[in-house]
């Protein structure tokens, strides 16, 4: 019966129009969710794809001793693409020249994503049998040969290598890179038994597998084998990868609390409707159950067709955006069973959880408020629907971000928000009750309003301003992150490096360049050294390390050294102080985590063959995203100028100036120059795609805020409509009472806009720093902007609806009131 | 009407906590109504007569003093024992009708049997319905229903169970004169014929005197009322506490 009675409720009121703001609720949800999951699955996949052409595959195991068969054996097992590679440092000879090159040997099938970039229009993908491809500066270094030699094999120069995939960023690579059949590697001979080779397995193919197999591989790896992925890996985009990520995630965790509130606030409309309902039946002598049975049922099927509606619209919208999107992101397509999965859950744990308190409190009216129609259910404190609220929302966040910081971030927003509305409620409410309507003029009538709805008011507030919050906060880290991001890549970022300068030639290039006005960064001195011990304390070696020796494993080739006079721009001291003495160093963060360096340790190097022992004097953070000369350490002119060097520096060239290139060719033929104009090209293009995402993010931010103030204002004009009927009836003009209106709502929205710029402030500082890691400011111009918008919107919306309201005559204003 | 009690109340009080501390609404009520008889409780606004109301139909707890209800002592009952002694027992009609606003007329009849499990509850629903003459009203919501129209359901909804006691709160108190009097024949007409006892509160003289006794609620105490009432006890004319509900469309 139960069933059949909440099936005829269901029907009649949806018909009636009275769901519609509790399914909509629902349905944003949903939507918001299904639709940002799987937009932002897709983007992912597509960046991820973009971002796996600079490692030429989606995941590498980088090994220095062969890689194990079985490992090999249970990738194609699981149905996993793959390539083997080896790469290794040898003289290459040319007639009487000879090169040191780095050797790049592949199996048929590399590059497993992306391609190499040939200087010909030559469609061959790989080198024959016989063949090497050689880097366009090995032709320069070598004159051109025809052929050249590799150990005791002899090979012909077939194309000139533009770009390989998976290169790297790397100006240091100073040795010129060759590619060759793995199948020619034996005949050469040049690798024998302790030869340092870096072997290298690739592997493409769908996350399910790529999950599967790195959960098998991961434990099987020893501490000289690394497990590399595009965010693991040295591509320069990985960064901007994970913040993109971040922010979907947070985005879409923000929406669903978005969309959770609205929910709430439809639930307790929902639930008021029902006060007279549930007395009614209570008084025939329904039983607890019965009622229980029948809401939750009309709760269930609400829920169902907010559900359905919510992924219908959420594919409907992943149509539209895919639509817009570039076909080659569109063309990814991420599963379908997690947007599914995760609209479902959200729509019946926010439908009901928010429910909860308002369904309590339904469930608990008396049967007599028959005749006494004041009576309500049990008051159980605001406490409970917090904390149910607050654990649907951390239950959801987690859910959806797996990201326990980004969800505890959220969550203590939402505290801040209620601590402050506690506080405002409070004195909201201490401001007394006023004694009469004051219906002298509109701002009397608004403010005596606002004194004596206070306990109300400060409820609706929760709505107003949550929803302003998270707008303020998605809009802020959206502009923050492309902001960074284009600091990071300015337009004339640079597009080429100039490495292995000679000392005597610094001078004469820095000249050439200024005269054809190319602007270099600073020149870096670059000096090779290696780092041994730290504190007297030796590092292992790479053999000791695979032998399971125990002890401090340090860095397993030379590094690159320079010295400075002040901090290089885009770095940013963490710790101590830049070089205040002659024997210190700066240190990038990243390995002095790795290497457990702390200030004051001293450091060990072996330059030249000689000694250099230094102090940590300070921790440095390195944008290594810029493309810009970046060093691990830095040292002080008076330690490290001593030893030989060469120089390096980069600098941002116009395509059509490339004269200036040949020249640089000519008249400094030892100078290295790297070009990474197409690297910048593709990296510019993921951060478009990444900022489109933001955008779309951003739109649906403001779309679910918008129903969440529509429905805060519909529960608040629910409150005032007795009020509106009863001085309509004693002759209120129209005017005076949407003024009225008007104005309280302006002067909530006002205090809306107040709150919410604070706690936006306060997420944004915990956003900023604990997940973003970006630099942290005031927005002040928002603290006049947000209060602003607020009344605006807010009244504009409170005068709409009391409009409508007051279309209606005063005794169905009564009536419904 | 039997010797056999339908109700019997024995020193019953009400008080409730204010701000001005406890206020007594009911002060030693006692009273017996037989099965099948027909009661008015009269009295001013504020008297405590829906008050009594509420707890003879077991709708509100007593502060002490015992009441029995066809044989069932209510006053101990927890809740969910009320609810089922109601779905059994007892019925309603209001003032206010209490109609559920998305139910058409029809459904709203077959609530109550719905809720005790009574089969074939759309056919005894249309069969009141017709009984109260708006057999050409099955499908029409309240708000398309004039007040008389609507009261005519709740008659319709109130005696679909053939309760034992109709408790009817101002059941004419929203409505005009000709439209009291039909809803009224009708309310009588259907508690003979059903041997229903009727409670009826309400400030109508001319109602409450279709009833067999009259009994008046005078600052929380009941009495049995003379025949002929003062007018010093007694409401010149129908005085109703909220708005009349439109005319009879019909």
């Amino acid at each position: 019966m139960e069933m059949t009675l909440a099936w005829r409720l269901f029907k009649r009121e949806l018909l009636q129009g009275q769901l519609v703001l509790i399914v909509l609720a629902i349905t944003l949800a949903v939507l918001s969710v299904t639709g940002l999951a799987r937009v932002s699955e897709r983007l992912q996949l597509a960046i991820n794809g973009q971002a796996a052409k600079f490692i030429a595959a989606d995941r590498i195991i980088n090994s220095p001793t062969k890689i194990d068969e079985s490992i090999l054996n249970k990738a194609d097992e699981i149905g996993l693409d793959r390539v083997s590679s080896l790469q290794f440092n040898s003289m290459v000879f040319a007639e009487d020249k000879f090169q040191l090159v780095t050797v790049r040997a592949v199996e048929q099938g590399y590059p497993l994503k992306g391609k190499i970039e040939l200087n010909s229009d030559s469609r061959v993908s790989l080198p024959g049998s016989g063949e090497i491809w050689f880097e366009t500066r090995l032709g320069g270094l070598l004159g051109y040969p025809s052929s050249l030699e590799l150990g005791h094999a002899q090979f012909t120069l077939s194309e000139e290598i533009a770009r390989l995939p998976d290169a790297g960023f790397n100006p240091f690579a100073s040795s010129p890179v060759v590619l060759m059949r793995m199948a020619d590697v034996a005949g050469t001979g040049v690798i024998q038994p302790g030869s340092r080779v870096t072997y290298l397995a690739q592997f493409t193919g769908n996350e399910t597998q790529l999950k599967r197999f790195e959960a098998y591989v991961k434990p099987l790896l020893n501490n000289s084998q690394r497990w590399i992925d595009v965010q693991t890996g040295d591509s320069p985009i990985a960064d901007a990868v994970k913040r993109a990520e971040r922010f979907l995630l947070l985005a879409s965790l923000l929406g669903i609390a978005l969309a959770c509130a609205a929910i709430g606030i439809a639930a307790q409309r929902y639930c008021q409707r029902h006060y007279d309902v549930v007395a009614m039946l209570k008084t025939f002598g329904a039983s607890g159950k019965q009622i229980r049975t029948l809401f939750g049922m009309h709760l269930l099927l609400v829920t169902l067709l907010g559900v359905v509606l919510g992924l219908i619209g959420g594919f409907v919208l992943d149509m539209v955006i895919t639509f817009l999107l570039p076909p080659e992101i569109a063309a990814y397509s991420p599963p379908l069973y997690r947007p599914i999965l995760l609209g479902l859950a959200t729509g019946f744990i926010s439908a009901f959880m928010f429910s909860a308190y308002p369904l309590l409190r339904l469930l608990s009216i008396p049967p007599l408020r028959v005749l006494q129609r004041q009576l309500e259910g049990l008051q159980l404190g605001m406490w409970l629907h917090l904390l149910l609220s607050l654990t649907a929302m951390a239950l959801l966040g987690y859910l959806y971000s797996g990201s326990l910081v980004l969800t505890l971030t959220v969550v203590a927003g939402v505290l801040l928000l209620g601590l402050l509305l506690s506080v405002l409620g409070f004195f909201m409410i201490r401001m007394g009750h006023s004694v009469g309507m004051k219906t002298t003029n509109p701002l009397q009538l608004a403010l005596a309003g606002l004194r004596r709805r206070a306990k109300q008011n400060a409820i609706q507030l929760v709505g107003f301003s949550s929803a302003l919050v998270l707008l303020l906060t998605i809009f802020a880290l959206r502009q923050d992150l492309l902001n960074e991001w284009q600091k990071q890549l300015p337009e004339n970022a640079p597009n080429y490096f100039l490495v292995n300068i000679a000392p005597d030639e610094v001078s004469p290039l820095k000249r050439y360049l200024t005269a054809n006005t190319v602007k270099t960064t600073d020149i870096y001195p670059v000096v090779r050294g290696r780092l041994t011990a730290v504190n007297g304390e030796t590092f292992l070696t790479s053999e000791q390390v695979e032998a399971g020796v125990e002890g401090r494993q340090g860095i397993s080739r030379e590094l690159n050294l320079t010295w400075r006079d002040s901090v290089p721009p885009n770095n940013e001291i963490l710790a101590g102080e830049f070089n205040v003495n002659s024997d210190e160093v700066s240190v990038e963060s990243g390995i002095a985590e790795r290497l457990d360096l702390k200030l004051g340790d001293s450091l060990t190097y072996i330059i030249d063959n000689q000694t250099l022992i230094v102090k940590v004097g300070s921790i440095r953070a390195v944008h290594w995203e810029t493309m810009q000369p970046n060093f691990f350490m830095i040292f002080t002119k008076e330690s490290l100028g001593a030893f030989s060097y060469t120089s390096m520096a980069s600098f941002y060239l116009d395509d059509n100036k490339s004269q200036v290139i040949l020249d640089i060719i000519k008249q400094f033929p030892t100078v290295s120059i790297i070009d990474v104009g197409t690297m910048i090209k593709q990296l510019r293009q993921i951060i478009d795609q990444v900022s489109l995402s933001l955008t779309l993010v951003l739109v649906l931010v403001v779309l679910a805020s918008s129903l969440v103030m529509i429905a805060q204002t519909e529960a608040g004009m629910a409150s005032r409509q007795r009020e509106l009927a009863v001085l309509r009836t004693f002759g209120a003009s129209g005017w005076l009472l949407r003024m009225a209106t008007g104005l309280e709502f302006a002067l909530l929205g006002t205090i809306a806009g107040l709150l919410a710029v604070i706690v936006a402030e306060f997420i944004l500082y915990l956003l900023k720093t604990q997940v973003f890691e970006l630099n942290v400011y005031m927005h002040w111009p928002w603290w006049g902007l947000a209060p602003l918008c607020g009344a605006v919107t807010v009244a504009l919306l409170g005068v709409w609806r009391c409009r409508q309201l007051l279309k209606k005559s005063c005794s169905d204003l009564l009536k419904a009131g | 009407m039997s010797d056999i009690s339908a109700i019997t109340v024995k020193n019953l009080v009400k008080s409730v906590a204010t701000q001005e501390g406890e206020l007594t609404i009911l002060n030693g009520i006692n009273m017996d109504v037989k099965h099948g008889e027909s009661i008015a409780i009269l009295g001013p606004s504020g008297s405590g007569k829906s008050t009594l109301l509420g707890l003879l139909a077991a709708l509100d707890s007593p502060t002490s003093g015992e009441i029995i209800l066809d044989g069932i002592a209510i006053q101990h009952l927890d809740e969910e024992k009320k609810a089922a002694m109601r779905k059994q027992k007892v019925s309603f009609i209001f003032q206010s009708f209490m109609l559920v606003d998305t139910l058409n007329a029809l459904e709203n009849v077959m609530l109550p049997a719905e809720l005790a499990g009574i089969p074939k509850a759309k056919e005894k629903a249309k069969s009141m319905l017709d009984r109260v003459g708006l057999s050409h009203r099955l499908n029409h919501f309240p708000n398309q229903l004039s007040g008389g129209e609507q009261q005519r359901v709740a008659i319709a909804r109130a005696f679909i169970c053939e309760p034992k006691v109709l408790f009817a709160d101002e059941p004419t108190g929203n409505l005009d004169a000709a439209n009291s009097k039909k809803v009224a024949d009708m309310l009588f007409e259907l508690n003979r014929e059903c041997e229903t006892t009727l409670v009826l509160v309400t400030h109508d003289l001319v109602l409450a005197k279709r009833c067999e006794r009259q009994l008046l609620m005078d600052s929380g105490e009941l009495t049995e009322a003379r025949n002929n009432m003062s007018d010093a006890t007694k409401p010149a004319v129908a005085v109703t506490d909220s708005q009349p509900a439109k005319a009879e469309a019909s």
